[in-house]
């Protein structure tokens, strides 16, 4: 039974309990909001007060080569500057006088660093003038860790030594075109550089801990996140045959009054690009001793129309899809003919009007006859064809790399339904050749090209870079054929002294592309030229492409006869190719 | 509720049953006490002086470890910056461009097509010419393959070998053909 009496304290008890609670409760709700809910963004703003650090700066990777030799690293250099304010206080310490006075001082000091005694002393008077309490005078910069070791054994405590990273390419112009470089802040800005960045780029590390109201570390508070190098990037070039054929291509291009010129090396088996040279070139660790024009690779950036090189292709196209074999049936042409639409086709000399076989068309690089062998069949296929070959496909991927240019056959007018059998009015890079000529040799299969081996991170882990696409895009019987006549090219046809590889049976065929003058219109008297070809023809192993840009001494395709034969030669010798065991199949004949 | 409920019942102990009380001897002579073990303070005391001294021990091989370890350390880290600055020395001499200027230095050539003899028969595969006098390219020329980290002067000092060589090579060559002293030259056959 309650009373009045009873029930007045417990009310106050309940209330006084609600009250508690809720004030406990309201707490509770903030405290959960504090530490729970919102916990992640209070840290953060606390540490903008409490939290310091410094980074660890990681390491960029290296490139290295087929074989491992560096072809690209970071080092470090050493930057000195001397405090003139606490060498003087050095100085004028009567009580405990220096070891080395700073007339000896100066003296070793600018022996280390390569200046004068009366030099360094001038920087530090200088810096004193400018301002009597300086504390920095920057000595030098770039210092070997030589040097380096040098100037910390003169154990002067007024002497400050920063270490910064650099990039070294310890070949110097060696691949420099497709190496590629960075700029002063450290970035890439060409070539394997700047395609493998993700794999190069280190992972900066951090030295955190937090600060009391001092600046006193709080104990425990260090947390150290190491920094995680650059990976290393191997390449699929060999530098010593990348070497040759930068030194061989610069002497040819210069003997033939060229603008430039290129060499591309490719693996038959693998696609994989060997020797990818070119001239003019740079030197990534002297930027400024070339053109910028040259700072970068033309050989993956410069389509060019590539002309009879891709007489091969049609022949492909027609074996196939018309019948034709490499001896009949035979079409008459001469020199320069007038063809049913009107259109007049000339060859590159004159001759009387031949029977010409489909080898015979190749060997001569008549044009003509290829008009008529190619219209045999219809431009889509021959379109079909020249998209199989890889044009308007870009090869590795290299920055800025040209995909060439490959218009839809609605596009074609009634003269390039012509040129096109003769390698006009589409463009291709040099590596793209390469690769055409990679699937002819290997049998018909196209095994896409590729530059980059692996990336191996700094802890070991290996990422092989993704195998290559393989398509069989002509038959084998097909492409035995144009083996055959490619070799009969190379034996039968105006260069067939100059391009000898003694020992070896190899494969060549000429182009000569005309070059715009920018204008809309051509350069006259000027090509660009290009010969590309296999080697051995029973076990072919490697695809050479040798192109000249604008040579004047010899103007047509006979200027890169030389050095192919070199380059052919040089990649045979490298890779210990066994000579050709099996004598050649009989020549083709030319004519009907 | 009330408190009675918690309080401890009253009990009357049960009076305890008498035993005869025992006879009162007196004692003959009190018996000797026993002589506290000293083995038993010695082995105690020399426990406490071994942890002590095990402790000391090891915390000195601690504190002379960690004195080896920034020893060693700093030892490692000379070691690494002589590796980085032989390092520094050899690169560039590295380079194809250097091996190639060297080997010209000496009258060495690139030369063209190889042959390859097979030691099992005796077979002769390739043209089997042997080189001749030119190099296919010449690695001090106009064309030479630019290294900026090849100092320059010991890029002139290679080029200056290489011209007075190559003169004195070819000069040599064309009045002497190479002598052959020990009979024909052959394979070691197994």
């Amino acid at each position: 039974m309650t009373t009045r009496a009873t029930r007045s304290p417990r009310r106050r008890t309940v209330v006084a309990l609600a009250v508690i609670l809720s004030i406990l409760g309201a707490f509770i709700v903030r405290l959960v909001d504090i530490q729970i809910v919102s916990a992640d963004d209070r840290v953060a703003e606390s540490m903008h007060y409490l939290g310091a650090g410094t980074e660890i700066p990681g390491q960029r990777g290296s490139i290295v080569d087929a074989n491992g030799t560096v072809l690209a690293q970071s080092v470090m250099v050493y930057d000195v500057n001397i405090d003139p304010k606490a060498m003087s206080a050095v100085e004028s310490n009567e009580k405990n006088p220096p070891k080395r006075p700073w007339a000896d001082a100066s003296e070793q000091i600018a022996a280390i660093i390569g200046k004068t005694g009366d030099e360094v002393r001038a920087i530090v008077d200088a810096a004193v003038a400018d301002n009597p309490d300086s504390r920095y005078a920057l000595l030098a910069q770039g210092l070997s860790t030589e040097q380096y070791i040098s100037l910390r054994d003169l154990d002067l405590a007024y002497l400050h030594v920063d270490s910064r990273e650099t990039r070294v390419y310890p070949n110097g112009a060696v691949a420099g075109n497709v190496i590629g470089f960075l700029n002063s802040d450290g970035e890439a800005q060409a070539g394997i550089e700047e395609m493998e960045g993700q794999c190069l780029s280190p992972t900066d590390g951090e030295r955190s801990y937090r600060r009391g109201k001092d600046g006193v570390v709080i104990p425990g508070s260090e947390r150290v996140v190491d920094a995680v190098d650059g990976g290393t990037v191997q390449l699929t070039i060999n530098s010593d045959l990348q070497w040759y054929m930068q030194q061989m291509i610069a002497e040819e291009a210069q003997a033939q009054g060229a603008q430039g010129g290129t060499v591309t090396v490719v693996e038959v088996k693998t696609g994989k690009i060997r020797a990818a040279a070119e001239w003019p070139t740079v030197d990534p660790n002297d930027l400024n001793a070339s053109a910028p024009d040259t700072w970068y690779s033309k050989l993956f950036t410069y389509p060019f129309e590539p002309g009879s090189t891709f007489k091969a292709i049609t022949a492909a196209a027609v074996i196939e899809n018309a019948g034709v074999t490499p001896t009949s049936p035979t079409v008459s042409a001469s020199s320069r003919e007038k063809l049913p639409n009107g259109q007049v086709i000339n060859d590159a000399f004159p001759h009387p009007t031949y029977n010409y076989t489909l080898a015979g068309a190749l060997i001569d690089s008549s044009n003509v006859a290829l008009s008529k062998f190619g219209t045999m069949v219809s431009p889509d296929v021959r379109y079909d064809y020249l998209q199989r070959f890889g044009v308007g496909t870009p090869t590795v991927g290299f920055p800025s790399e040209s995909a060439g240019v490959l218009h839809p056959t609605s596009e074609w007018d009634d003269r390039s339904i012509y040129t096109t059998t003769f390698g006009q009015h589409f463009s291709v890079t040099a590596p793209q050749v390469a690769g055409a000529y990679q699937a002819i040799a290997n049998g018909g299969e196209k095994i896409g090209l590729s530059l980059i081996e692996s990336c191996t991170d700094a802890d070991g882990t290996v990422h092989k870079a993704p195998e290559a696409e393989r398509e069989q895009i002509i038959k084998p019987e097909t492409a035995a054929e144009l083996t055959r006549m490619l070799e009969n090219v190379a034996v039968q046809g105006g260069n067939a002294e100059r391009i000898q590889v003694p020992g070896y049976r190899v494969t060549s065929k000429t182009g000569t592309a005309e070059i715009s003058d920018g204008h809309g219109g051509l350069k006259r008297g000027v090509y660009y030229t290009s010969m590309v070809g296999f080697a051995p023809v029973d076990d072919p192993q490697y695809v050479v492409i040798v192109t000249l840009d604008q040579p004047t001494r010899v103007t047509s395709s006979a200027a890169t006869a030389s050095a192919f034969q070199k380059a052919m030669t040089q990649v045979m010798k490298t890779y210990r190719v066994m000579p050709s065991s099996t004598p050649m199949d009989a020549l083709l004949p030319k004519f009907d | 509720m009330s408190l009675n409920a918690v309080r401890a019942p009253r009990t009357t102990p049960a009076a305890p049953a008498t035993a005869p009380r025992p006879r009162l001897e007196p004692v003959a002579s009190p018996a000797a006490r026993r002589k506290p073990k000293l083995m038993y303070a010695l082995v105690a005391l020399g426990g406490a002086v071994a942890i002590g001294a095990a402790q000391i021990g090891l915390s000195l091989a601690i504190t002379q470890d960690s004195f080896t370890l920034a020893g060693l350390s700093s030892q490692q880290r000379e070691l690494d910056l002589r590796t980085q600055a032989l390092q520094e020395d050899l690169t560039g001499l590295s380079s194809p461009q250097a091996l190639a200027s060297s080997a010209a230095g000496l009258g060495m050539i690139v030369a063209g097509s190889p042959s390859y003899l097979r030691l099992s028969d005796g077979a002769v595969f390739g043209a089997g010419t042997g080189s001749g006098w030119a190099s296919t390219v010449d690695p001090n020329g106009s064309g030479a393959v630019s290294n900026s980290l090849l100092s320059s002067q010991a890029a002139g000092g290679a080029e200056a070998t290489a011209t007075d060589d190559e003169a004195e090579a070819a000069s040599q060559a064309e009045q002497l053909p190479p002598a052959i002293t020990d009979g024909l030259p052959s394979p070691t056959t197994r």
